[in-house]
């Protein structure tokens, strides 16, 4: 189902990237990129809502032609990063119509679990790339699913 | 209808297109140059102040847009105005027909027109025409406006008449059928007297008419006609026009909400100037739609009651969320037909606009995104490079500075698209660079400084690869390699080793034809490209200055210290003061450096390359002081950890040299790396002074140079080590030769020398010298050479070594052993003379663990030229190395009595502990021939010393020296003197050396007393003095006499039995100790004063005789004393220990001196003194 998954800072630079068509990874680059735009606007515009709600599913950031664009903003969960602002993106294969909004945020959580494990490894820097196996593997999973 | 035009916005619909254009010949310039003051004249007030009529000016207008003017009266050019050079008459006609052709292209649609002739004068020039307009040249045309201004009000004046005459066709029979072109055919044959058909006509007779308001400034009919007809429009289903009515309410309540215009700058301009009402400022005006139209106002503006009717009925006015959801309605609607896909793009663009304003922009974002996906017939690569730069500029417009930038960035590739026959690389590379701030990418090298890179590197590291292919193709290598050098320093972390050498590769060739500068690069848009420095090739992680060796460290003299705390404050300390101190060291280090001298830099630097960097030209950048920099070229092997590098230069003037930095040359790139911007570099200050130039001192020795250095504790660098192996006793010269190889005059020298601590003891001076000689040589100049000579003299006690002291306890004598024995028991007892010494087998003479080292350093302390002036001084040290191997030593040393008690014989028994045969002489006697390993013994005669009167260096001092120190003190000064006077030579003739021999170290206390003479004297008086024995104390004035108690032992011619043999013969008997009188020998000291306890029942006392070789008349006597409650006095008589008793001649006289005096037994008295001596034991 998802062809990339991003994991990108507060700061918004990537601290994980990985697509299936390894061959044109920099065209999700330049994809995962350019909807920053709107998770921004989507924060700034909602951000208070966002934090009383936990409402951390974003929603449809951009419709393109090969693939969708879903994010997901991640805010506190633990306390002890009330407001890490780390990002989550994913490229779904919208060609698979089964997938729905709430197969969407599952994953997202899945995601978001996985990636607070890799914060909890104490040998990780906040803010390096994220070079965590299970962490990997977590997403290959996501995106074999469907393959 | 096929061109979009992109810059459309919703206050478009308000305006009258004009054409502008060129007839014949006219140079562009000239052209726009009244083109620009034309559309300057873009909106006017017609007849009162209520209507503004606002003009929109285009160069190019295709035509077929124009016959979509019915569907959206603002796309119909009604104004046409033509601009023409006409130099003569004759060429007048031929203008002005083609003047006319212009008006044919737009005619249908054209309301009027002008023509601007520019050049033409004379006749037809005089006839005043209304379409026609005669300037003389580009100059001189100061009516220009004025004619447009009469233009617009003929244009108003036309436009008035159809909207009115629009307005009333309602009520004449038939309502024509208004249509876009495409939709022609489909009217054929259509039943026009349907209501259907008739409903169609009137809705878009309405929206028509609504246009026509709007564009005659009648805002508020406008809205009412647009509502009127979106009703009508709606119940037939006629999509096209009900979008369009949609569209033309919108943008009639975009016009009245936001009067500063949606259109950007456009915008601005237009509302600038204009006559709106005050009100009319605010962008947004709450609760507009509430407002409803005067009806007075419109009635006496004459438009037609039918409208006024239905103003109760409509809402006026959009909300500013309707105006968005009609909008939507609009663009929905437009999208069914294909044909209108122009019309829906600039619906959707002007829906961006207004969204734009009121900050919406994730809406925006939607209609932006359907426009992306509106499909246009093939676009030519021009428009499509137009279209994504539009539909960037409008994601900026939202904010989405990354979607911008994306779009931006297609376009630059669009722009050189292989299709293309031409690329253009340098449009490409403007476009690339615009997409900069998308990318968060500065080209400012200073802005990646600070930490960590925190960016999207792939897509940045992507764009960097392109603007250097850009700018490469664009044939401006210098951009070429500052892009790529940016892209080496600041995305170096994010290289893979392949793509770091082909980065590198790249940037070699680049540099080949020209090389990176640090010259700050002005693009032609206007952008500097600041430069870029290599901080990370190499990367330094630390700066340290050096000293400057030891040799040429200057230091300040002493006498200037205190100057700089006087000056600052009256308080030799103050905490706040050296709080400020501690401040300054931070950045200043403690040392200075010397103007004309090469001081160094050291950088810890590593390669994060994986391959060798060869570093060129590397040196400092300093400031403050002019310096020479000397430029380092090395080569770092791949991946290095740190290593050091030393960068070099000389300071040319005085002053505080700060260094900012270093400049390297790697990959051809110059970079001028300062501190302050490299991240993570430990620096331990880089401000230091400079002081004036100083002399330098080399020096140069006769004596080898020593591979020892010096313990490593000395804590004094020496530059030079030399070593000497002297014999012990030895002197040897050591020549110093001292060149100035400075610049500057030596004007100073001084020279100290520093023992180092050895446990040897040192006797006498080790090292002398005199300085005046070198001195007179002095200043010595540049490249001068003076000598100066320094004695090493080594003078060691040899002789405890421990196998040399079993040697001397065979015998089972030791001097100093044995408390209560007497010299005399020494000297009697037998000893075997000469006896060669087998020194034990392992320790030979020579053998290296006699050798004793002693190490020194000669201090030269000099200063010369302008640092002198200053108060410095350079200090060079010479590290002095000896070996000192035993010579000659003394085994044992002992004395014999000689005839005079002012005289003993000083035996010593010499042993050559060299391999050589030496030869020892005192003074005065012959050599004495020692072969290797020999022992012999030497006698010598010597006058006894009165050690009494040197100098009792105690005074002031020994109050604080501890009493062992002046005992110490005291002996070598006795050592010394017994040198001194012995004066005992060694030769070594096969070796022709020479040197002294020393008995110091053997002195011990009992030979010391032995050499002295005695402290107590002994004499007789003249009889008839009341002193039998007179002695005078040296030390403490003490007299001391034998008073004459008893005149019965007044002898007349004395004989053995005289006073002294009774009183002795008495007091042996009774200890009933033998022998007589007569051998008194064997007899110890102990019994020897029991004896004179008993017998005469005075203190007992010690007293030899004189020796009796002696003048009769000046006996001495040495006496010695017991402790001070009980002086002792023993009498005897010399010779007692050879073997006899005294001559009685010489008695005989002794007798006879105390007749006089008589009693019982002299007595001594002492007052109650101490008086010591060495012959008797104390207590």
């Amino acid at each position: 189902m998802a062809v990339c998954v991003a994991v990108i800072a507060k700061e918004n630079y990537p601290l994980y990237i990985r697509s299936i068509p390894t061959e044109n990874e920099l065209k999700f680059h330049y994809m995962v990129h350019t909807s920053l735009d709107v998770v921004d606007e989507k924060i700034s515009a909602m951000g208070k809502a966002l934090v009383d709600q936990r409402e951390l599913y974003l929603g449809l950031l951009y419709p393109t032609e090969d693939y969708k664009v879903y994010p997901s903003h991640q805010l506190c969960r633990y306390g002890y990063v009330t407001n890490s602002k780390v990002k989550f993106v994913m490229v779904v294969d919208s060609s698979n119509t089964a997938l729905r909004d709430n197969e969407i945020r599952s994953m997202f959580r899945k995601l978001h679990n996985s990636y607070t494990d890799v914060m909890c490894n104490p040998f990780y820097n906040p803010g390096d790339r994220i070079h965590s196996r299970a962490f990997d593997s977590m997403v290959t999973s996501m995106m074999i699913q469907v393959c | 209808m096929s061109v979009p035009d992109y810059m459309q916005c919703a206050e478009d619909h308000q305006t009258l297109l004009v054409v502008v254009q060129p007839v014949g010949i006219v140079s562009e310039e000239n052209f726009f140059k009244i083109y620009k003051r034309i559309s300057s004249v873009s909106q006017i007030s017609v007849r009162d102040s209520q209507r503004v009529l606002y003009i929109r000016y285009r160069h190019h207008y295709p035509p077929e847009n124009n016959e979509w003017g019915d569907f959206q009266t603002h796309r119909k050019v009604v104004g046409l105005i033509t601009i023409t050079d006409c130099f003569s008459a004759k060429d007048w006609p031929q203008t002005f027909e083609k003047f006319h052709v212009q008006k044919e292209i737009y005619g249908s649609t054209l309301y009027d027109s002008r023509l601007f002739v520019f050049g033409l004068q004379g006749e037809i020039a005089e006839q005043p025409r209304t379409d026609v307009a005669f300037y003389p040249n580009y100059e001189d045309c100061q009516t220009v406006e004025k004619r447009i201004e009469d233009f617009i009000e003929s244009l108003f004046i036309v436009l008035e008449s159809k909207r009115l005459d629009r307005a009333t066709d309602k009520s004449g029979d038939k309502i024509p059928l208004l249509c876009v072109p495409f939709e022609k055919k489909d009217f054929v044959g259509l039943d026009t007297d349907s209501r259907h058909y008739k409903k169609r006509c009137q809705g878009r007779m309405r929206k028509h008419v609504g246009d026509l308001c709007l564009q005659a400034g009648m805002l508020q009919d406008s809205l009412v006609h647009y509502h009127m007809s979106v009703e009508l429009l709606r119940s037939v289903n006629d999509f096209l026009w009900l979008g369009a009515a949609l569209e033309g309410l919108c943008s009639a309540s975009v016009i009245y909400h936001y009067p500063g215009g949606t259109g950007g700058e456009t915008g601005a301009r237009r509302f600038q100037g204009s006559s709106l009402p005050a009100e009319a400022a605010n962008r947004h005006r709450p609760g507009a739609q509430e407002v409803l139209i005067d009806p007075g106002a419109l009635t006496t503006n004459g438009i037609n009651p039918d409208t006024s009717a239905e103003i109760g009925r409509a809402k006026n006015c959009l909300s500013p969320e309707d105006i968005i959801d009609k909008y939507k309605e609009a663009i929905s609607y437009y999208s069914k037909y294909k044909n209108a896909g122009v019309i829906e793009l600039e619906a959707c663009v002007k829906a961006v606009r207004v969204l734009a304003i009121q900050k919406r922009s994730m809406e925006a974002s939607e209609f932006l995104q359907n426009a992306v996906y509106i499909n246009l017939r093939q676009l030519s690569e021009e428009e499509k490079i137009q279209r994504y730069s539009i539909l960037s500029e409008l994601y900026e417009l939202i904010g989405f500075h990354r979607k911008s930038a994306f779009f931006k960035r297609v376009a630059a590739m669009q722009c050189v698209a292989p299709s293309i026959a031409e690329p253009g690389w340098r449009a490409c590379y403007k476009l690339l660079l615009e997409t900069l701030p998308g990318y968060s990418l500065s080209l400012d090298p200073k802005d990646f400084s600070k930490g960590t890179h925190r960016g999207w590197a792939a897509v940045q590291m992507r764009l960097l690869h392109e603007l250097v292919y850009a700018s490469r193709r664009m044939g401006n290598p210098a951009l070429s390699v500052r892009h790529l050098s940016f892209l080496l320093q600041t995305m170096l972390d994010f290289l893979s080793d392949q793509e770091k050498k082909d980065v590198t590769q790249s940037l070699e060739n680049y540099t080949c034809k020209c090389p990176g500068t640090m010259e700050l690069l002005t693009l032609p848009g206007g952008p500097t490209l600041p430069p870029v420095p290599f901080t990370k090739l190499p990367i330094v992680r630390r700066v340290k200055l050096l000293n400057l060796p030891a040799s040429l460290r200057p230091q300040k003299m002493k006498s200037l210290l205190g100057q700089n705390v006087s000056t600052k404050s009256p308080f030799i300390y103050s905490p706040i003061i050296a709080h400020n101190r501690g401040e300054e060291r931070n950045k200043k280090i403690d040392f200075q450096w010397v103007q004309g001298d090469v001081c160094e830099v050291q950088l810890m630097v590593y390669n994060p390359m994986p391959f060798e960097l060869r570093v060129e030209n590397m040196g400092l950048l300093t400031s403050g002081v002019e310096f020479e920099s000397l430029p380092a070229a090395l080569s770092l092997p791949a991946e290095s950890g740190l290593y050091p590098v030393t960068l070099v230069g000389v300071p040319q003037t005085t002053g505080t040299i700060t260094v900012n930095g270093y400049h390297t040359t790697v990959f051809g790139v110059f970079s001028d790396c300062l501190l302050d911007n490299l991240p993570g570099v430990k620096t331990s200050g880089s401000t230091v002074e400079v002081i004036p130039a100083l002399p330098r001192l080399q020096i140069s020795t006769s004596l080898p140079r020593s591979a020892h250095s010096l313990q490593p504790s000395s804590g004094d660098e020496t530059s030079t080590n030399v070593s000497v192996q002297l014999y012990n006793g030895e002197t040897q010269q050591l020549v110093i030769k001292l060149e100035n190889i400075g610049m500057e005059p030596l004007e100073k020298l001084e020279v100290t020398s520093k023992i180092l601590t050895t446990k040897e003891k040192l006797y006498g001076d080790f090292l002398s010298w005199n300085l005046e000689e070198t001195l007179a040589q002095f200043p010595l100049q540049p490249g001068k050479v003076a000598t100066f000579v320094v004695n090493i003299k080594v003078k060691l006690d040899f002789s405890c070594q421990e196998n040399l002291l079993q040697d001397l306890s065979d015998d089972g004598i030791s001097v100093s052993g044995f408390p209560l024995c007497s010299p005399f028991r020494q000297v009697v007892r037998p000893r075997v003379e000469s006896k060669p010494v087998n020194p034990p087998e392992g320790s030979k003479p020579g053998d290296p663990s006699h050798v004793k080292t002693l190490e020194a350093i000669l201090n030269f302390k000099y200063s010369g030229g302008p640092g002198h002036v200053e108060g410095y001084y350079r200090n060079l040290s010479l590290g002095l190395h000896v070996e000192a191997e035993p010579s000659v030593f003394f085994t044992r040393v002992s004395t014999l009595p000689a005839t005079s008690t002012r005289q003993c014989h000083l035996l010593l028994d010499v042993f050559n502990s060299t391999e050589h045969e030496l030869t020892v002489s005192a003074r005065g006697n012959e050599e004495l021939i020692l072969h290797a390993g020999e022992c012999q013994r030497m006698a010598i005669q010597v006058d006894k010393f009165n050690f009494e009167s040197f100098p009792e260096s105690p005074g002031e001092k020994g109050q604080f020296a501890n009493p062992q120190q002046l005992e110490e003190e005291r002996q070598e000064a006795r050592g010394l003197e017994i040198d001194s006077k012995l004066d005992v030579h060694w030769r070594i003739p096969s070796l022709k050396r020479r040197g002294e021999a020393s008995v110091e170290g053997l002195l011990n206390q009992l030979v010391l007393e032995h050499l002295q003479l005695a402290p107590l004297q002994w004499g007789f008086s003249h009889p008839g003095g009341p002193w039998l024995l007179m002695r005078k104390c040296r030390s403490c004035h003490l007299r001391i006499g034998l008073l004459a108690a008893s005149k019965r032992y007044t002898c007349g011619n004395s004989s053995r039995r005289g006073i002294f043999g009774r009183i002795f013969r008495k007091g042996i008997q009774e200890a009933g100790q033998l022998p007589g009188p007569q051998k008194p020998q064997g007899v110890s000291p102990a019994t020897r004063h029991s004896a004179l306890d008993s017998g005469c029942g005075a203190t007992t006392c010690g007293l030899t005789g004189p020796t009796p070789r002696r003048h009769p008349r000046e006996p001495q006597w040495e006496a010695s004393g017991g402790q001070a409650t009980a002086a002792c006095l023993g009498l005897g008589f010399p010779g007692w220990g050879e073997g006899g008793f005294p001559r009685c001649e010489n008695l005989r006289h002794w007798m006879a001196m105390p007749r006089k005096c008589g009693g019982p037994l002299p007595r001594v008295v002492t007052g109650g003194h101490s008086v010591s001596g060495p012959w008797l034991p104390h207590g």
